[in-house]
């Protein structure tokens, strides 16, 4: 479904990711693992066309997207729901969702896609005329994964969505990434919780300094001994 | 004084108010969404009053009609603007506070490119026409009929760009482009689009000023940059960002302005300044600002 392929992007000089390559498969869950800096929000964002790569390239669908703006990758049924929520503060719960629907297709079934949003999560149909900013921390991130999927996505992007949450919210997060998988959403995941990605991981790919140091079954990578060391404190 | 002077100076600060608000609505737009302090933003108030003056004089076209003719002109002039310059600009600058700077200095350019322009093509000398000058009494106090006029299609025009804002699909991309333009991009949003889009609709309000206000005083070539600094004051005046604030600051700021007019006509612009100062010292977020 997703094809990256050595991709190199940089910060103005400074090279964050290199020759890194990744593949997904339709209605697979792939996790995203490393450190604070290893380049986890810089692949997305690279795939989500915040940024482009200085080479290398991106197929999704049998189309090419490097390079393309984020709102033609929007289109074509990319949802990246971003590090920090990055909700629109001064928008109501409802016009954030209503911009999460704004590509050609969605829009035409926003009404519809709201009710299903609003099923997932019931907590953001009472809270639809308030404005995002008014919203607790659980709240926000409900709203920014409501937003999400919004667009009817092929494809989910989803970047530390339970940070700075409780632990019976985080929870809340990886029973809905569980749902929408079984819809047959396809899961690209970052998360800093790495025992409990791995186990509703199918596969994953661990990021060091920008490179992919290894790939594999998430099964496997629970038992290896660097995984273990360096992210599971074992 | 009298309530008859009191209605008078209301009334006449309401009526020009109406011209201030649409011209910081258009301000606010360019500043908030496109992150262009557009220096220039007054020529198309006289562009628009001039481009009205020409078309009733030389052709007989009324100049309420003159609004649907130089309202979208003087949009596309301000869409392609921003197409062309102000995009090079921002993909050249390495830094959002390093396009504000640069993106200022060319609409001081454009500033005085459009001014000479108009100088050479119609002098410096006052021009006007007389278009529904009859008198009108409002419980005492007397104003031309223009003027109701104008005031009337000023709040028009200002609430229907609010709802446009508030209600449509196109009205949100803006408000969400504003507050997060990246979101806004993968959320589905063009978002060169819609900043040019801001900067075209920027120009539009402030020449649909420019053609109420030529039915009500003389126009001169050289009188884009009074209006400007007004515009920016008013958009400190309600709130760097809030589009009701700039509708509302423009009526405050027109009624104030006949406060001072009424008791020493040459002070008007020392005190709109002196207002700015206080306003920054005292309360920089404005009256409705967040």
């Amino acid at each position: 479904m997703l094809e990256v392929c050595n991709i190199d992007t940089f910060y103005g000089k400074i090279q964050a990711l290199w020759g890194v390559s990744l593949r997904i498969d339709e209605a697979e869950i792939v996790a995203l693992v490393g450190a604070n800096g290893a380049g986890k929000t810089t692949l997305l964002n690279t795939i989500s066309g915040l940024l482009c790569p200085a080479s290398g390239s991106a197929t999704f669908l049998d189309k090419r997207i490097d390079g393309l703006t984020p709102h033609y990758i929007a289109e074509l049924g990319i949802s990246h729901i971003p590090e920090g929520r990055r909700l629109f503060p001064v928008m109501s719960v409802r016009e954030n969702l209503e911009m999460g629907a704004y590509t050609y297709h969605a829009w035409k079934r926003k009404e519809e896609t709201l009710e299903e949003v609003y099923r997932v999560f019931p907590l953001l149909k009472e809270r639809e005329g308030q404005l995002a900013r008014t919203l607790s921390g659980g709240e926000q991130q409900m709203l920014a994964m409501g937003r999400g999927l919004m667009s009817r996505p092929r494809l989910c992007m989803f970047d530390e969505p339970s940070s700075g949450l409780a632990p019976r919210l985080v929870l809340e997060v990886f029973k809905v990434i569980k749902t929408l998988r079984e819809q047959g959403i396809t899961i690209l995941l970052i998360e800093q919780n790495v025992k409990r990605t791995l186990e509703i991981a199918d596969r994953a790919y661990v990021l060091e300094n920008g490179r992919i140091v290894s790939e594999g079954k998430s099964s496997e990578l629970l038992q290896n001994n660097h995984i273990k060391k360096a992210y599971l404190g074992l | 004084m009298n309530l008859v002077t009191v209605l008078d100076i209301f009334i006449g600060g309401v009526l020009i108010g109406g011209i201030y608000a649409l011209i910081a609505m258009g301000l606010s737009l360019q500043y908030g969404v496109s992150r262009v302090l557009n220096v220039s933003h007054g020529e198309f108030i006289m562009l628009g009053a001039f481009a009205t003056w020409v078309l009733y004089t030389s052709l007989g076209i009324n100049p309420l009609i003159s609004l649907v003719i130089v309202g979208p002109i003087i949009f596309v002039i301000g869409y392609l603007l921003h197409r062309t310059l102000f995009r090079s600009l921002f993909k050249s600058s390495p830094s959002l506070p390093a396009f504000e700077g640069s993106s200022l200095l060319a609409t001081f350019g454009i500033l005085y490119i459009i001014q000479n322009i108009a100088i050479i093509t119609w002098g410096s000398s006052s021009k006007g026409y007389t278009f529904l000058a009859s008198p009108v009494n409002l419980g005492g106090a007397i104003f031309s009929a223009n003027r109701l006029l104008t005031l009337g299609f000023a709040i028009g025009i200002g609430v229907a760009f609010y709802v446009f804002l508030a209600r449509t699909r196109m009205g949100k991309a803006i408000r969400a482009a504003a507050q997060d333009p990246d979101a806004a991009g993968l959320m589905g949003v063009n978002i060169n689009q819609v900043l040019a889009l801001c900067f075209g609709l920027g120009t539009l309000l402030t020449g649909l000023a420019g053609v109420l206000y030529s039915m009500c005083f003389s126009i001169q070539a050289t009188m884009g940059l009074g209006f400007t600094i007004i515009a920016i004051i008013v958009v400190v005046l309600g709130g760097l960002g809030s589009i009701p604030g700039s509708f509302l600051g423009g009526f405050i700021l027109g009624i104030i302005g006949q406060i001072v007019t009424y008791f020493e006509p040459s002070l008007s612009l020392a005190a709109y300044y002196i207002i700015f100062i206080l306003l920054l010292l005292v309360k920089p977020t404005g009256i409705l600002g967040k």
